[in-house]
This record gives C-alpha cells, sequence and structure tokens, in this order.
C-alpha cells in the first residue's frame, strides 16, 4: 500500500460532460444531496492472483445533516467503498467505474490539489484503529496545529482544539501525550475530535468502535449522537455491527458480496427487512432480556467475487432462491419506501415476517425447541445436574511487575469460587482486563492461584486431583481430560498443517491410536462437529476453510481426547454474525449429548443468555453477580451487570418495542 | 453482539501466508512451494538461472578450466591468447583456469558457512526465543554482542591467529562472525509464532516441546531460513574473497579473492593485464548479482508492502 | 529513564564482554600461548629464546600465574590504557602507533561516511516519493548495481583508470614521498589528492545502504494507517512525505549511522589495503603480517570500542527521537 504510487494510467476516465473544475458540476450544486456516488465499483487487480471485484455498481446519495449506516460483515467491500469515496484506495486496488461527487465536486476526477482543498474541510474520516492512525512521533497537539495548517485555519486554534476536546469529553492535558501514551478509547475520541476539527460536512466513520470494551463503545456512540445533533454533521457509519448501525443511523444500507442489496430508513428496516439476506441478519440478533429468545444463522459462505456471478450474489445461501435467481442479476430497485436488490421481494412474493421475536423464517430458524438453545421455551432440566467435576474455590491471582526499583502487584482475580457442572454452561462475563481469560488460564493449569485451591474429579474416578499444584507430566495428562477452543481460528490452526494433521495429534498422543485408526476417528470427529462428508475436509488447510469451518475444526480437536471439559474463549466472537449462532447451536448441543462440563468465557451477554445455565459477571477481578442466566440477565441486581447490558447497542429497544 | 472483527493481523502472520501460498503452490508437483513461487518472479528466474550456471561451472571445473590452476609451466604475466584465453598470471598460471577452479572455492565457502550459519542462529533463536527466560537474557545478549563486534577486524584477528589457514579454518572464522544477524531475526519470528493459538492448542493436544517446534513452529518458518541462508552465503562469499584479497585467505586454495591479490601484487596494473584484473571481480559481481535478484523474489514474498507493485 | 538505564547496562556488559574476548583469543590456541606465538616468530623449527618467550608473557598480561591472575593484570592494563609495545615498530608503544594511524582512518572515513549518509538518505527519501516513477527505478536499479561490485575491485579499476592510464591522482598512499606531514598548505593539498581515490571508491559504495534501508522504511511508512489519514487530512503531500514518511524512516537509519560511525576503524582494512593509506586498517594487516601481536590486539580492542561506544550512543539518540521506545522497552 502506498499513498504515493502514481494512479494507474486509464484508472479512471472521467466523463466529459461532468469534469469537475467545469460549470456543469456546479449545476447539481442545488440539489438535495451533499454526496453522491453513482456506478462506483473497485476492483483489486494484484500481480500474482485473480482480479476480485470488490466493490461493484454502487450508488447512493447521502443528504446534509443525514447518518446512514453501512452495514456489511467482513469481505462484502465496505471499507473498500469507503476508501473508494476518501479517494484512499492505494494499488492494487483501483476505482474502476464510476463517480463520486461531494457538494457537486467529483471527488473521482478531481486533480490533487482540488481534493486536498475538499479533504477534511468537507470529508472526514475516522478509521478503526486509532493505535494505527496516529503518527507515533509527533505529539497530539501537533496533529492538530498541521491540520489547521495544511487549510490554512490561523485564528484561535488554541482554543478551538481545547474546545474540541472538551467534545469529546477529553481533558486538555493530552495535547502534550504521544499516542501511545493514551488508551485505545481516548485515542479513538482524539481521532475522532481530529475528524471535527474543520467543521466537516460529511464524517464517514470506519468501524469506529470495533476492539473497544462495550461501556467505552457506548460513551463514544453517545457522544458522536450528541455532536451530530449539535453540529449537524452527515455521517456514513461503516460497521458490520448491526445493533450500533440500526441505533444510530437514520437510514441503512446493507452490503453483500460487493453490492448494495437493501438500503432502507433504520426503523423500517428493523420492523420490515425485505432482503433475505438482511432478515438472516437481523435474526442473528435479540435482545438478552426479553423473555424468549431465538436467533437464527444463514448457512453458507459469501460467493468467490473473483468468480464472475450470473444472478443475484445471495442464491447459494438464501432460501426463498427461485431458478431465476440463479440467473437473472436483479437491480437495486425502489419498494415500500427503500431499496432492495432481490427479485423475489420485488414481485412481493417473500413472506411477510412478523414483527418481534424473530425473523420467523422457518428455515433460518437456528434454534429449534429441542435443541435446548431456546432457554425460554426449554429450562435446563434440573435431573441433568451432576455433581461438579471442577471447582475453583476462593481463588487469587496476584501478578507482581518490577520497574527499576518499586514493584507493583495486580489481582488478576480476587476470591472467585465457581463450580463446573457435567452438561452445564457456565458463562464467565466481563470486559477485557476482568480477569476470565486469567480464571482459564488457572482451570486449565497454564499457571497457579496466589491463594485458593482448583480441583479436578473426573467423573469415573472419586479421587481428586489439585489442579493448582500439577507439573510436568501430571499436567499433561489433566490436559487430556480439559481442552480449548479459542477465540480466533486464524489463530487457533496452524495454517502449515491440514485438518487431519491437527486432529490426529490428540488421538496419538492420548489414546495411542496409529495408521488407518486415526484417519477413521478423525472423520467421525468431524462429522460429529457437522462437516461432513469428513473425506473432503481432512486434507484441507485451514485457510482453504470459512472461519466458521475452522472453528468447528478447532471443536472437534478439543474433543478429540474425551475431555470432561472445555473452556470455550469467545469462541463466536471473531466469527461474522450471521453464522455465530450456528457455532453456538453446535456447542450447546456438544455439551448436553456428551454431558461436557464447559466454561463459556465472553463479553457478549447475548450469547452468554443463549448458550448458559449459569453467569459470573467479573469486574476488575471480582466476581459481582452470580446466578442462573435469566435470574442475571433478566434481573440484574448489580450495577455494573446493569452497566453492561444497557451498553449493548439495541435495534430492537427503541424501533420494535412496539410491534 | 458488538465486537471485535479480526481487523489487522498481527505482525508475524505474512511469513505463515508466506508457508500456506508456498504449500499451495508446491501442491501438484514435486518442486517445493518456494521455488515455485520464486521461479514465477522473472528477476528471481534469472537470478537462480545464473547461480545454476555457476555450479555446473564449478562442477565441471576441471573440464572447463583445461588446466590445472597451479600449474606454473607456462609464460609469465602474458596477455590473452587461444593457448590462456585470459593471460597467465605473474607466476605462469593460466588465469582462466584459476577463475573457473575459482566458483568451486566461492560456492563451496558460500554453501558451507551459509549452513553453518543458519544452524547456528537457528539452534540459538529458537532456544532463545522459544524458552525465553534467563536462558534468554543470556543467549540474547550473545545475539547482540555477535551484531556489535566488528566482522572484518574479528575475521583479521582470528585468521591471523591460527597456525594453519585452511579453507575449514576460513568457513569457521566467517561463520563465526556471521551468524548472530538471523539469529535475531529468527527469534522474534519465533516470539511471534510462540502466541499463536496452536502452538497452545498442540501443548493442549499432548504434543511435547521438540516435536512443537519442529512440527509446529518450523514449517512456519522455511521461508524465513531460505532468506537467512541466502543472507549468510552472500556474506560469507565476499567475507571469504575479503580476506583472500588481504592475504589471509588458505595459500593452497585458489579463489577470486586470491587472484585478486596477486593481480594487485603481480602488477596487473602496470603491465596492464586487463583480463587478469577484470575477470575475478567481474565473476564475483556476477555471483553476487545472482544471489541478488534471487533475494527480490524472496522479499517480494516475505514483505508485502514490497509486493503491491 | 528505565529504557537509557538498559541501554547502558548492555554498554557495560558489552565492553567487557569484548575485553574479555580480546583476552581468550591469543589463549585460545593449544599449548602455551606464549611459546606459541614466539614459535611463530621466530620460525617453525628454530630453538626458542626464553627471553622472547617472556616479553610476549608480559604482552599477555602476566609473566607466569594462572589464568585468572593474568585476567586481572590484563584488565588493569587495559583500564591504564597500557596495551604494551608493537614488536615490528619497536621501541614505540602500541598506543603511539595507533595515534599516528588514527587521524588518517578518522578523517577519510568518517567524512565519507557522512557524506554517504546524507546522500543515501536523500536519494533514498527521493526515491519513496517518487515510488514507481523512473527516477526510482534508476535510483534502485542503480543502487542494487553497485552494490553487488565488489568493493576492493572497484577500488583496484579505479587506480587502474585514474592513477595509472590517465595520470590524474596519485596511485597509493596518504601523502607523496616530497612532503612531510605537517599542517602546511602544501601537505594538506598533497594529503587531499591522494585521498580523492579512496575517497570515491568508498562514496560509490557507501550511500547504496542508505538508500535501500530509507527507501523500503519510508515505502513501508507511507503505507501506514496514519500517512493514509494525513492523506485524507489534506496535509500537502510533500509534510506527508516528510513527517510520516521520512520522519520515522529515518529512525533506524539514525541507529545505523551511529554504528557506521563507530564501525570506521573497522570498516577501512579493505580500502587501506588497496590504497595502502597510511590509517589504521593499514596497521592491523602490518600488525598481522609482521606478526606483532600487541599492536593487533590493541586495535581489534579498539575497533570493538568503537563500536560499541557508537551503538550506545545510537541507543539514546533513539530514544530521543523514538518517544515509543522509551515507554515500551524490549531487548
Amino acid at each position: 500500500m502506498n499513498l504515493f504510487q502514481p494512479e494507474p494510467r486509464g484508472a479512471h476516465t472521467p466523463r466529459p460532460t461532468l469534469r469537475s473544475d467545469e460549470p456543469q458540476g456546479e449545476v447539481e450544486k442545488g440539489s438535495m444531496a451533499l454526496l453522491e456516488v453513482e456506478n462506483l465499483s473497485v476492483t483489486y487487480a494484484p500481480r500474482d492472483a485473480p482480479v476480485t471485484r470488490a466493490v461493484q455498481d454502487v450508488s447512493f446519495r447521502i443528504r446534509e445533516g443525514e447518518f446512514v449506516g453501512l452495514l456489511g460483515e467482513s469481505g462484502c467491500g465496505k471499507s473498500t467503498l469507503g476508501n473508494g469515496i476518501l479517494r484512499l484506495l492505494s494499488p492494487p486496488a483501483r476505482i474502476s467505474g464510476g463517480r463520486v461527487v461531494l457538494d457537486g465536486v467529483d471527488l473521482t476526477g478531481a486533480d490533487e490539489e482540488r481534493l486536498r482543498g475538499l479533504r477534511w474541510t468537507n470529508l472526514s474520516t475516522v478509521f478503526q484503529s486509532s493505535m494505527n492512525s496516529l503518527n507515533p512521533v509527533l505529539r497530539i497537539e501537533a496533529q492538530f496545529a498541521e491540520t489547521f495548517a495544511a487549510h490554512r485555519v490561523g485564528e484561535e486554534v488554541g482554543a478551538r482544539v481545547v474546545e474540541l476536546l472538551r467534545m469529546v469529553s477529553l481533558d486538555p492535558g493530552v495535547l502534550r501525550a504521544y499516542p501511545h501514551e493514551l488508551s485505545g478509547g481516548m485515542r479513538q475520541r482524539v481521532a475522532l475530535a481530529l475528524a471535527l476539527a474543520l467543521r466537516p460536512r460529511l464524517v464517514l466513520l470506519d468501524e469506529p468502535t470495533t476492539g473497544l470494551d462495550v461501556v467505552v463503545q457506548r460513551n463514544i456512540l453517545d457522544r458522536l449522537a450528541t455532536l451530530r445533533h449539535e453540529l449537524g454533521f452527515a455521517v456514513l457509519f461503516i460497521s458490520h455491527d448491526l445493533g450500533t448501525v440500526l441505533e444510530m443511523a437514520d437510514r441503512v444500507m446493507v452490503m453483500y458480496a460487493g453490492e448494495i442489496v437493501e438500503d432502507r430508513p433504520a426503523p423500517d428496516l428493523v420492523r420490515e427487512a425485505q432482503h433475505p439476506y438482511t432478515r438472516g441478519l437481523l435474526g442473528s440478533y435479540a435482545d438478552p432480556r426479553s423473555a424468549e429468545v431465538r436467533v437464527s444463522y444463514i448457512p453458507g459462505r459469501p460467493p468467490d467475487l473473483s468468480v464472475e456471478q450470473p444472478g443475484c450474489r445471495f442464491t447459494p445461501r438464501c432460501p426463498y432462491a427461485e431458478d431465476a435467481c440463479g440467473q437473472r442479476r436483479p437491480e437495486l430497485r425502489p419498494d415500500d419506501g427503500g431499496l432492495v436488490r432481490c427479485l423475489v421481494a420485488q414481485d412481493g412474493r417473500l413472506p411477510r415476517t412478523p414483527a418481534g421475536a424473530g425473523p420467523g423464517l422457518p428455515v433460518f430458524v437456528g434454534f429449534p425447541a429441542a435443541a435446548g438453545l431456546d432457554r425460554s421455551a426449554d429450562p435446563p432440566p434440573e435431573q441433568a445436574v451432576g455433581d461438579p467435576v471442577l471447582l475453583v474455590d476462593d481463588v487469587t491471582k496476584r501478578y507482581t511487575t518490577r520497574r527499576g526499583l518499586r514493584t507493583t502487584s495486580v489481582d488478576a482475580v480476587r476470591g472467585v469460587s465457581l463450580a463446573l457442572r457435567p452438561g452445564r454452561v457456565t458463562a464467565l462475563v466481563g470486559q477485557s482486563g476482568s480477569g476470565k481469560t486469567t480464571i482459564a488460564r488457572l482451570v486449565t493449569g497454564v499457571e497457579r492461584p496466589t491463594s485458593g485451591q482448583v480441583r479436578f474429579t473426573a467423573a469415573d474416578s472419586t479421587t481428586e486431583v489439585r489442579v493448582d499444584r500439577l507439573r510436568g507430566r501430571a499436567l499433561r495428562d489433566y490436559r487430556r481430560h480439559v481442552q480449548m477452543i479459542f477465540q480466533d481460528p486464524f489463530s487457533a490452526l496452524n495454517p502449515t498443517r491440514t485438518v487431519g494433521y491437527a486432529l490426529s495429534r490428540p488421538l496419538v498422543n492420548y489414546h495411542g491410536l496409529r495408521g488407518p485408526a486415526v484417519r477413521e476417528r478423525a472423520a467421525e470427529l468431524l462429522e460429529s462437529v457437522g462437516l461432513a462428508p469428513a473425506g473432503q475436509f481432512l486434507d484441507k488447510l485451514p485457510h482453504q476453510l470459512s472461519g466458521g469451518q475452522r472453528q468447528r475444526v478447532v471443536t472437534a480437536r478439543a474433543l478429540a481426547p474425551e475431555p470432561e471439559i472445555l473452556i470455550a474463549d469467545e469462541p463466536v466472537s471473531m466469527l461474522d454474525v450471521s453464522i455465530r449462532a450456528e457455532i453456538l447451536e453446535l456447542l450447546g448441543k456438544l455439551v448436553r449429548t456428551r454431558r461436557l462440563a464447559m466454561l463459556y468465557i465472553t463479553h457478549d451477554l447475548l450469547s452468554a443468555r443463549l448458550l448458559a445455565d449459569e453467569v459470573l459477571v467479573l469486574n476488575h477481578g471480582d466476581l459481582v453477580e452470580q446466578g442462573p442466566t435469566l435470574e442475571v440477565v433478566g434481573a440484574a441486581r448489580d450495577d455494573y451487570t446493569r452497566l453492561l447490558l444497557d451498553s449493548i447497542p439495541n435495534p430492537f429497544s427503541a424501533a420494535r418495542r412496539p410491534g | 453482539m458488538s465486537t471485535p472483527v479480526p481487523a489487522v493481523r498481527a505482525p508475524g502472520a505474512d511469513t505463515e501466508a508466506v508457508q500456506v501460498a508456498t504449500r499451495v503452490l508446491g501442491r501438484g508437483t514435486r518442486l517445493p512451494g518456494w521455488f515455485v513461487i520464486l521461479w514465477r518472479n522473472g528477476k528471481c528466474r534469472l537470478g537462480l538461472l545464473m547461480l545454476a550456471g555457476f555450479v555446473l561451472v564449478a562442477i565441471f571445473a576441471p573440464v572447463i578450466g583445461r588446466y590445472d590452476p597451479r600449474d606454473d609451466d607456462f609464460d609469465t604475466s602474458a596477455g590473452p591468447s587461444a593457448a590462456h584465453w585470459l593471460g597467465t598470471t605473474a607466476l605462469g598460471e593460466d588465469v582462466f583456469a584459476q577463475l573457473v577452479f575459482g566458483a568451486r572455492t566461492s560456492l563451496v565457502v558460500g554453501i558451507a558457512a551459509g549452513l553453518l550459519c543458519t544452524v547456528i542462529g537457528l539452534v540459538v533463536g529458537l532456544t532463545a526465543g522459544y524458552l525465553g527466560g534467563w536462558l534468554d537474557e543470556v543467549l540474547s545478549f550473545f545475539i547482540n554482542l555477535g551484531l556489535v563486534v566488528p566482522a572484518l577486524p574479528l575475521m583479521v584477528t582470528l585468521a591471523a591467529y591460527s597456525p594453519v589457514r585452511g579453507l575449514t579454518l576460513i568457513i569457521l572464522v566467517i561463520s563465526v562472525t556471521g551468524w548472530a544477524y538471523g539469529a535475531r531475526i529468527k527469534r522474534s519470528q519465533i516470539i511471534t509464532l510462540r502466541t499463536r493459538d496452536y502452538i497452545t492448542a498442540a501443548r493442549f493436544a499432548g504434543d511435547r516441546t521438540a516435536r512443537i517446534i519442529a512440527h509446529e513452529i518450523v514449517p512456519n518458518m522455511t521461508s524465513l531460513i531460505v532468506v537467512g541462508f541466502m543472507g549468510a552465503a552472500l556474506g560469507a562469499i565476499g567475507g571469504e574473497a575479503g580476506l583472500a584479497f588481504l592475504g589471509l585467505g588458505d595459500p593452497q586454495t585458489v579463489s577470486w579473492g586470491t587472484m585478486l591479490n596477486q593481480a594487485s601484487l603481480g602488477g596487473a596494473l602496470l603491465s596492464g593485464q586487463w583480463a587478469w584484473l577484470i575477470a575475478p571481480g567481474a565473476a564475483l559481481a556476477l555471483l553476487i548479482t545472482s544471489f541478488t535478484l534471487i533475494n527480490f523474489g524472496i522479499d517480494a514474498l516475505s514483505n508485502p508492502h514490497l509486493r503491491e507493485d | 529513564m528505565l529504557y537509557f538505564v538498559r541501554r547502558f547496562a548492555f554498554f557495560v556488559a558489552t565492553l567487557w564482554a569484548a575485553v574479555t574476548l580480546n583476552f581468550l583469543i591469543p589463549r585460545l590456541q593449544p599449548g602455551d600461548p606464549a611459546e606459541a606465538i614466539v614459535s611463530r616468530l621466530a620460525g617453525r623449527n628454530e630453538a626458542i629464546d626464553p627471553a622472547q618467550v617472556r616479553a610476549v608473557r608480559i604482552m599477555l598480561g602476566a609473566p607466569d600465574g594462572s589464568l585468572l591472575e593474568q585476567y586481572v593484570q590484563y584488565l588493569g592494563a587495559v583500564a591504564r590504557g597500557d596495551f604494551g609495545v608493537s614488536y615490528s615498530y619497536f621501541p614505540y608503544s602500541v598506543t603511539h602507533m595507533i595515534g599516528q594511524t588514527l587521524l588518517w582512518t578518522v578523517i577519510l572515513v568518517g567524512v565519507t561516511q557522512v557524506i554517504s549518509f546524507v546522500v543515501g538518505t536523500l536519494l533514498g527519501t527521493w526515491a519513496a516519493y517518487r515510488r514507481n516513477s523512473r527516477v526510482d527505478s534508476i535510483i534502485t536499479l542503480g543502487s542494487t548495481f553497485l552494490g553487488t561490485l565488489p568493493f576492493f575491485w572497484l577500488a583496484l579499476l579505479l587506480i587502474y583508470v585514474f592513477a595509472i592510464t590517465l595520470r590524474w591522482f596519485p596511485e597509493r598512499g596518504g601523502y607523496g614521498g616530497g612532503s612531510t606531514p605537517g599542517w602546511s598548505w602544501l601537505f594538506v593539498s598533497d594529503a587531499i589528492q591522494h585521498s580523492v581515490l579512496p575517497a570515491t571508491a568508498l562514496l560509490i559504495t557507501g550511500p547504496i545502504g542508505w538508500i535501500i534501508g530509507m527507501r523500503n522504511n519510508m515505502v513501508q511508512s507511507l503505507g501506514e494507517d496514519h500517512a493514509r489519514l494525513a492523506l485524507a487530512r489534506g496535509l500537502p503531500r510533500r509534510r506527508i512525505a516528510l513527517t510520516y514518511g521520512a520522519r520515522l524512516a529515518i529512525l533506524p537509519n539514525v541507529t545505523g549511522f551511529a554504528i557506521a560511525l563507530g564501525g570506521i576503524l573497522g570498516g577501512t582494512v579493505l580500502v587501506e589495503s588497496v590504497f595502502n593509506y597510511p590509517g589504521m586498517g593499514r596497521l592491523l594487516l602490518e600488525a598481522v603480517s609482521n606478526r606483532d601481536f600487541p599492536l593487533m590486539q590493541a586495535i581489534f580492542l579498539f575497533t570493538t570500542i568503537g563500536v560499541l561506544v557508537a551503538n550506545f550512543l545510537a541507543d539514546v539518540l533513539y530514544g530521543v527521537l523514538d518517544p515509543r521506545v522509551r515507554r515500551a522497552e524490549s531487548t
């Protein structure tokens, strides 16, 4: 990626009649739209890979002061579209067609000096990772100063900067700081203040709060909403997070496989989404506090954009697909107060969905009551509760760090007790730094507690194992009983090793299997996690699998030693929303059918609500609330638990409750 | 459900991506994947062909050279002729034969010292990076020491003290002074890889440390190891030529460095024997060029910033 | 602060290690080092004169006694700056001989290093600023090509063309036979005449590393998010190139430069050998060929200490220039 790469010649041919510097361009100034994107296409043409059409024929408008959400899952082209609008694409990506008109000026055809003048005064942006978006060797004040200087804003800059920081609730003291001295949330506020510095008319926010803790995210979003009302700028808000987008935006555009598939005011979208994909996405959300929680998922994966798609790109995953869908590419057409790109919906043949509890699409419903995940309908039978296999008893873990002569100690976990029982899921909920990962490390014997005990009793034995005293070979033996499912399915499988190899290791090490028996057993494991026919997957490398499939392989590997306890550390948080429920369903089913005891670590109360029998809330190492899931989530007693619940962006709270 | 989505891949992910690419490309052929990728890069292919040429010359040196490089029965300091294409030395040896046999020395030193440096670097880097703790502190200290101690004076001093200055000693001296750079890179790479979840997973799958290093970590480092070997071999070839040129090489071995040393001492400059002067330097330059060209391919592989143009 | 303390600790530790290495190298040979050295001085099969052995023992640090005693004595001598008497330039002391040559090397290599760094950094910045343009290709391909030419060969060719064939410059040496060293105009201009070819040789190959390093670092830092955001903020391209590209890209090069300055003494062996230039590199080679071990040892130690001091200063400088390392310190 390089900015200073001259744009490839012929990358974009401005239409002669619409040259930005000619008077014709100015005519459009009178129209309502602040930003007009017309048939914008972006292609990636890497040297040694096929050409990918990341964004295809995207057209939309943003009015003055409008807050528009752009929603899509990973790889749908939403960030590429954002960079295309900002003219920040770097090779091998380039705009291959269409134009972007901001306030009557064609950005795609504008020369560099003209573009520079428009930037930040009219169109500013906040990137996802503010860690990298600020210059690490310049103090914050210098980065404000250079922004003003570049646009020749001279007067009262000092007072303006202080005012900007106040807007984002930051102390003027941060001006003297370097970026690395600030926390992630503070950096993102600085980035937001910087984006508002020149009173831009449009701010493009690309996943501005992704990666921040929910409470921090909540603060920043609230700030953003207030500022937007005060200052009246328009926003293009790009996010994968449906909850946030629906809550913040006036209008939402949904992107799938490089195309906008639906464009509709947010309340209408919640009430009655017209595209099957949007319906599926909505179905994967629910308010964890509702009496009844149902979520759905969309099986399959997005299409390969380097291959020409003749028909609708959602066809392979669509429950309503008809023969025509696979052949004729639908247009984005006006429909019922919005725009939708679906042949079936345009013909009015899409079933109406009941507003309220769920998407109401039978094919989509991920959790029938029988799977035991529809909590309200099927409370766990009491007889299923057995003796605990693992007891954590009043455990404290203190980390002591020495810095020079001074030693500081931090209690990562203070006096926590919990029990894991066969066939039951215990959720450990907390933000980053709450100590939930430390507990996982204590339970798996990676670390030893400073005080307290961790005791394990195998199902078929009565002898207790003191996990906090294990070492060497005994620890290795213990790990046969305790297995992990990791957060990042991309990091949990060795990219150079086949699925078959990954599964073979525990079988060889713990069960002493050799030869063809290993492969046979590995195939059975794959089928038990829903990867069938297994023969198709055994010789695959991880990169040939989707995120969901990888997480299934990781699960199969964890099952291989036939453990009693599964530790699942945020197993779905890195997966696309549309398939999270699919993995949760699998985990729930495994726990219940194999009578596994699961410690489910998450920061996400909805998934805890779906999967867990019991919830423990951790705050800075302290257990602040503990109890059956419905009680904790439905009627939280602790302030912190309530804060967590209130911080969850909720698409249904405002728009949907009445229905 | 609002949660982090993998946004920026951690550093080190790149080398893993390279390994994946190499595995994929390597399938269906008997060639290793990294070779296939290198071969597809034009500059790199030229470099590989040049290197192959040097290897062939070195193998068939007795046939190509026609004379024994040490045979001094010819006229002294003669210019190029049909019998002696590049003339003869001040002692009456055939320059062309020396040139051809010199390829052997350079390649042997390059491969042997390159391998030795790579092995030392791999062992030290793997141990320091994987085990960590005080062992890492100690080994890191030695790595840093090896990095800052000036190489050529150390080579000169070591060579000066040794009673017999054979090729083996030259290789050892070069390796002793040249291993640290590769060790440092491998150490930091391993520190990145060590934190991967698949390493934890392998431990939970019951694998032992040695197996984890050999089967989980090293396969993700092959391109780094190849790069390290190329760099070390290049440094070794230059180092041998330099030492030999200074008169500190193996007096029994014909090498391009000794040829230049003798050309310089034997008055090639004054007698106008340009062929004697040009040929060994040009050969050395071409060999270094072939390595540089190959490195273009490797760089483009492992550094995405340089790749995307 | 911790960062600087740690760097200083590393400096002290490496210094100790270098001094110890210097103590150990002559003792690595099998048998009695003194006798081995004397026998090599005298030639293989001659009888060993005990007086000579004794002289060598004094050089090695301790006449008799255990290795530890020798080591302690040696450390004391090093601390006093006493490196003994040179064999080949008897009765001059080693320190005197080094003092004679130090200035020649420092001036020739110091000046060319500074010029190389400045030129290399500027060319590298230019190439990165105009990435993938013709300027970039000429600079990168040109420097890559020059980088493949063996340095000593290039130097020989320079002598062949400019000294022997064209007779523009003197062939070898630091000054002509007719002039006497001193700060007279005659001598200085003569010395400059003599330094043109060695300096040219150094300047042809010197900037290459800086060019490539600077260009690649800068291309990388310009690809980072903060440079993209700077572009989105409407900062002028030149400012982005300087504060977001060059400012970050130069950091590793500054460290490298300080080390290169420290390495002056070690890096001149080849150039001084080719041009017969009266600096420390040639002195080292003379010491090697005359088997003047005290001199050789001292030069090696001097060189190493130079690099270590430079390395320490570079670390300090880096800590000042890059606010990040002061916080997150990692070795």
